[in-house]
């Protein structure tokens, strides 16, 4: 397990470690895409957990984190989306590569207002009427400035 | 010619609503599609515009089964993000109020399945016996349904007395081992009811990402007591019950190994209950910035939060829970493909369904 641990950054073509940090073993993905990462998950025969989406302060955008299970220990792939105002951040889906991710892709497009490409969407929590963002970003916005989510470089702290 | 047939949002046989649209050809399923939501209370939201104390009680509030392990799984999540450290006995007690919870659960379940299955006698003393549980749970907690049992570096409560417990707990194991077990194990009337229905091999239980006892049940040995042991589950012990049928009976036959192997592990944490304190003591914490995730085996699978915090802050920046139900509830668009109509009540109840926690 530690050994195939070990081994799996450089498979990712990473040169970073793992830092064990809040339960979770982290790897920042480089320029790995999500759909690589995906690949490499699957044949490493991790299991798909889930995915974290936090709105960043300011300008900073989303941040995703996507977890995967290897043989009980998670890991943690954290993604940052930026995208120009007026438009949604945009993410490629791993739907059709692994289908455990299907409903909590549309409950980000619904509460985030991310948008995974490559896949169509049904409604998931969302009702005739409803609007995309409005649950955990819209709102966020305007009843969150004294906390406020950490920035992606606190986090990483 | 093929047609549709709705089961819920209210249906008899749905305890919570949720919609099932299953296309038919004759008696047969060909496909069917799920909706939730019907029921979504935006509780990640509403957890961030709460403190530290507020938000466990809200928490607590997630499901209504398994209320005790939201507690615990965020708890765990914030002392990584205030660097506290639980006392041993407070470890053995979270696993005692967690394997009371798995019993719980799983009896509920079993009294509901009896129902599916039209054998309500069996419904009927699967309730009775999820009432004694509940007696147990209330003398330890003093509550039936939100025990309010977990804190930050902690638990609220003491076992004053583990051999009383121990004693209740042995009576209701006998009472268990004489009726739920073996009806659920050996009677030829859950078999011949459940067997080969909802069928989820492996391969597609690896692709859906299932968790939990329907994991199980489809041959994928996974749970995180064992896998990644929290609270003091590494000094206890236990077997995994793992069948490789997928069926509805196999997911029968995993829930009755379970609740044998939760009597073992209770009869192990009260006999060696170490003394001392059951929290450190602290009133007011200091969170630093960051994300804290913990993931804990609810009896209905893998329950993670992960939580973020900003220092100084008063209340939590987020708060995500991916429930079990969330991950397995796809997974019953699967197992009824190709199933007769008549199954599909007990093949969705299989997975132990919980909307409230997908509905979070």
């Amino acid at each position: 397990m530690t050994q195939l641990l070990d081994t799996l950054p450089q498979k990712l073509g990473s040169t970073e470690a793992w830092a064990e940090r809040g339960g979770v073993h982290w790897l920042d993905p480089g320029n790995l895409s999500v759909r690589e990462l995906c690949l490499q998950m699957i044949a490493a025969r991790a299991r798909f957990v889930t995915i974290t989406a936090y709105q960043l302060p300011k300008d900073e955008g989303i941040r995703m984190e996507y977890h995967w299970d290897l043989m009980g220990t998670l890991l943690g792939f954290p993604f940052q989306l930026r995208s120009e105002p007026g438009e949604n951040p945009k993410i490629e889906s791993i739907f059709d590569l692994t289908e455990a991710v299907d409903w909590i892709e549309r409950e980000i497009h619904e509460e985030y207002k991310v948008d995974f490409t490559g896949r169509d969407y049904e409604p998931l929590l969302m009702r005739e009427g409803d609007k995309l963002g409005v649950n955990l970003r819209e709102i966020a916005d305007i009843c969150k400035p004294e906390t406020g989510t950490p920035g992606q470089e606190e986090v990483k702290k | 010619m093929s047609y549709k047939i709705p089961m819920g949002p209210y249906h008899p046989a749905l305890e919570e609503p949720y919609k099932l649209d299953m296309i038919c050809e004759g008696e047969t399923v060909i496909d069917a599609k799920l909706h939730i939501g019907f029921n979504f209370r935006g509780i990640e939201h509403l957890a961030e515009t709460r403190n530290y104390i507020q938000v466990i009680a809200l928490m607590e509030r997630v499901c209504g089964i398994c209320s005790n392990i939201h507690t615990l799984t965020l708890c765990q999540a914030l002392e990584g993000l205030t660097g506290q450290t639980p006392p041993p006995r407070a470890q053995y007690i979270r696993v005692i109020m967690a394997e009371l919870e798995r019993l719980h659960s799983h009896v509920l379940w079993a009294g509901i399945a009896s129902k599916l299955m039209g054998f309500k006698t069996m419904f009927m003393t699967c309730f009775e016996i999820r009432e004694k549980i509940m007696d147990v749970l209330a003398a330890i907690s003093g509550n039936r349904v939100n025990y309010s049992m977990n804190r930050i570096g902690g638990v609220n409560r003491d076992i004053d007395d583990p051999a009383a417990i121990l004693a209740m707990i042995e009576q209701l194991e006998t009472e268990m081992m004489r009726t739920v077990i073996p009806i659920f194990t050996t009677s030829s009337t859950a078999r011949s009811r459940c067997a080969g229905i909802g069928v989820l091999n492996e391969e597609k239980a690896i692709s859906c990402g299932v968790v939990g006892p329907t994991a199980r049940a489809s041959g994928l040995g996974q749970d995180l007591r064992r896998a990644a042991p929290y609270a003091a589950y590494s000094e206890l012990d236990f077997e995994v019950p793992v069948e490789k049928a997928g069926d509805v009976r196999a997911r029968l036959f995993v829930r009755a190994l379970e609740i044998i192997e939760s009597c073992r592990i209770l009869h192990q944490a009260l006999t060696k209950l170490p003394p001392g304190e059951i929290s450190t003591g602290d009133e007011k914490f200091k969170f630093i910035t960051g994300t804290a995730t913990s993931r804990v085996e609810a009896p209905r699978g893998e329950v993670m939060y992960s939580v973020s915090w900003k220092e100084g802050s008063r209340n939590p920046a987020r708060v995500h829970v991916r429930t079990p139900t969330f991950a397995n509830m796809p997974a019953v668009r699967w197992m009824v493909m190709g199933a007769r109509l008549a199954d599909t009540p007990l093949i969705q109840a299989s997975i132990d369904p919980c909307y409230s926690c997908t509905d979070r």
